[in-house]
């Protein structure tokens, strides 16, 4: 406004340095997304194309005959490894085993963060050090440990069932990924709702606690509503990190009808018969890639509006 | 029996001790103020009432029964926060049902209970609102109404008012005087603010560093404060407090304030406390209000003790309703207050009347009153 407004003060020449500033940020900035969003565009269009049309054009070329086969393909008909009904039953597999296995460590790292910040015990900070230390555990030394108590539990469910009939899921490979991500994943959540709760006011408990409510009916009525940032925050970040984990996948449910998406993609492009169908890989990594991408775009929005919320409260 | 009872209350978080046996009581439908400088423990004191913290030692009996262990929700308290502490994911009515809810009290009987505290406060219209739609005052009166709601034997204030601005801390101090008069209720009071503790308590204790400095009715803590502290604390502007030596002869004891570059004053002490003729000719340190030095057109009529003399006046603030004159005595700066439209200039030497009735002795040395 101020620069329209005074239109004299501007030099002669036109152009100023303040323009000119603006083109070159801009200008590389849109380079720079061009960058990040060339290898997305290829796979994009390559999903739609036909074999023959990927085998003789031009790889960023948009596609001459847009089709679903690829998609429909991709989900449906190809071959994992030695079976060949598409990758639907992963995409469930991945679903059943992510979305327990998310929000038990959100609901578990917001009682921990809870406890650690309005209920707090003798030791309460080494109890904090510990879990955050958690957080920088490589994964590869945990693998064989894990291993081992994944196996005693199967075991264990072997003695329930024989016992009682049910084996209370225990030695199912997507209820032992689910534990192994709740596991892994305390420690990020924990020190999200801690730190988040660290400035939650007190009083409010105080409040309750006089009100007569007991320590879960605070946590339900008067923590739970109003964490909703780091709630999405910590939900966007559990979803991605485990959907996209394919470490423990391939390591504890790699074969078999549990494996999930990420381990069921690696076979899809792997399988070596014939033709490399690049169109139905590209289908396929889509699919595995859309659910992330979706919860971002309809998360990050109430994530950003609590955000804002929060800074107007003050 | 009292209504209230704190005896020899102790609360220590591992090696420091943070309220050194406190000992109060209060009748029903008492007005108790806790006041002090931060850190002196008030709020602590508070939260113990409030089961919030636990105690060390010592007891609380609220109505005749002992109440140290229980939890919060059953001592039959309500207690205002100093951030009022609203519950934002609730509208005004559900913050102040959540209490009956808690308890299981039927939807329809919360309802009668929502309108009926809505209707004292008036805050009918801001029922469904969210406290973040809500302005300060009204953020107020809606605590105040959860704790009402309760109808408990004991209402807890924590601060209330000092998130507020003076102009409607002032409206809502009045609010608060009239709702404890009209109610009845007993009240447990926090503040830093002598003002607020003066005008709505029945009765004050003066504390610092986890002890009762006094213990009294609003009037024996600003007359006969009993030791330095409380009268240093108790008052604005504060007491004069002016070093001074014990002069005169044995039957007729004057007080001798030094000047600079001048002869020092003596003022001839009626009756003086007995406690005073130990210190002939030692240090004390004699108080005086400003409402009790001011000139002597203005001074008390029948005052039986009065005194006058010369002082150099340095600075002169008018208030608007009064007219505050600042001299030198003893090496400390010494501030009478006189009417509004006294005639007094600064740079000038003029009479001032000492109220000697009025005025209170200290030893330098235990910093405790001489009587």
């Amino acid at each position: 406004m101020s620069v329209i407004a005074t239109p004299a003060r501007q030099s002669a020449g036109g152009i100023s340095a303040r323009t000119v500033n603006r083109i070159v940020i801009y200008g590389l900035l849109a380079l720079f997304a061009l960058f990040y969003l060339m290898p997305l565009f290829v796979m994009l269009v390559t999903s739609f194309k036909t074999m023959d049309e990927i085998q003789n054009g031009n790889m960023l070329a948009l596609p001459q005959a847009p089709t679903f086969e690829p998609w429909l393909k991709a989900w449906g008909e190809t071959c994992v490894g030695l079976t060949c009904a598409g990758i639907k039953g992963y995409f469930w597999n991945s679903i059943k085993m992510v979305v327990p296995a998310v929000l038990i460590s959100t609901l578990l790292g917001a009682l921990n963060g809870y406890v650690l910040t309005k209920w707090r015990f003798r030791g309460h900070t080494l109890v904090f050090g510990l879990m955050l230390f958690a957080c920088f555990i490589p994964f590869q030394s945990v693998l064989l440990p894990m291993a081992t108590i994944l196996g005693s539990l199967g075991r264990f469910g072997v003695t329930l069932r024989n016992a009682t009939g049910f084996s209370f899921g225990l030695g199912n490979p997507t209820v032992n990924l689910v534990f192994v991500h709740v596991v892994y994943g305390l420690g990020f959540t924990t020190l999200f709702f801690r730190n988040y709760y660290e400035a939650f006011p007190t009083e409010l408990v105080k409040a309750a606690q006089v009100d007569g409510a007991s320590f879960f009916q605070i946590f339900r009525r008067i923590m739970l509503p109003n964490s909703m940032p780091i709630f999405v925050v910590t939900v966007i970040y559990q979803f991605t990190n485990i959907w996209n984990d394919f470490l423990f996948a391939s390591a504890y449910a790699g074969t078999g009808d549990a494996m999930p998406m990420t381990v069921a993609l690696n076979n899809v492009v792997n399988t070596s018969t014939g033709v490399v169908e690049y169109n139905v890989n590209m289908a396929a990594a889509m699919i595995a890639a859309l659910p992330t991408l979706l919860v971002y775009v309809v998360a990050g929005r109430y994530f950003v509006r609590g955000l804002m919320a929060g800074a107007v409260k003050g | 029996m009292a209504f209230l009872e704190i005896n020899g209350l102790r609360k220590r978080f591992g090696s420091v001790e943070i309220l050194k046996g406190i000992d109060v009581d209060l009748e029903r439908g008492g007005f108790l103020v806790l006041v002090g400088p931060s850190g002196c423990g008030k709020s602590t004191l508070l939260n113990t009432i409030a089961g919030l913290e636990t105690i060390t030692e010592g007891e609380i009996r609220v109505d005749g029964r002992t109440i140290n262990d229980l939890h919060p929700s059953k001592r039959d308290i309500a207690m205002v926060f100093q951030s009022y502490a609203l519950y934002p994911n609730m509208t005004v009515a559900g913050n102040i049902a959540f209490g009956m809810e808690m308890r299981g009290v039927p939807a329809a009987e919360r309802q009668k209970a929502i309108d009926k505290v809505a209707k004292v406060l008036q805050i009918g219209h801001l029922l469904q609102r969210k406290p973040s739609q809500l302005s300060g005052g009204q953020r107020q009166r809606v605590a105040m109404g959860r704790a009402l709601v309760r109808d408990p034997k004991l209402f807890l204030f924590d601060e209330p008012l000092s998130n507020l601005d003076a102009k409607l801390r002032v409206d809502m101090r009045i609010e608060i005087k009239r709702l404890h008069a009209t109610t009845g209720t007993t009240i447990v009071y926090v503040t830093h603010d002598q003002i607020e503790a003066m005008t709505l308590a029945t009765k004050i204790a003066v504390m610092r560093d986890g002890e009762v400095q006094q213990f009294g009715t609003p009037a024996e803590i600003y007359n006969n404060p009993t030791n330095l502290f409380v009268a240093d604390f108790m008052g604005s502007p504060a007491m004069n407090l002016i070093p001074a030596t014990i002069g005169g002869n044995g039957n007729a004891l004057s007080v001798v304030l030094q000047r600079e570059a001048r002869e020092p004053i003596s003022l001839p002490l009626a009756d003086a406390p007995t406690g005073l003729s130990a210190f002939y000719s030692k240090p004390i340190i004699f108080g005086v209000r400003p409402e009790a030095l001011t000139d002597p057109e203005g001074a008390e009529r029948n005052a039986s003790n009065i005194a006058t003399a010369d002082c150099h006046i340095e600075v002169v603030e008018p208030a608007g309703s009064d007219t505050f004159a600042v001299t030198n005595l003893g090496g400390k700066a010494v501030v009478a207050r006189l009417r509004a439209d006294a005639n007094i200039q600064p740079g000038t030497v003029t009479p001032l009347a000492f109220n000697l009735t009025k005025a209170v002795f200290f030893d330098p040395a235990t910093e405790n009153r001489i009587l």
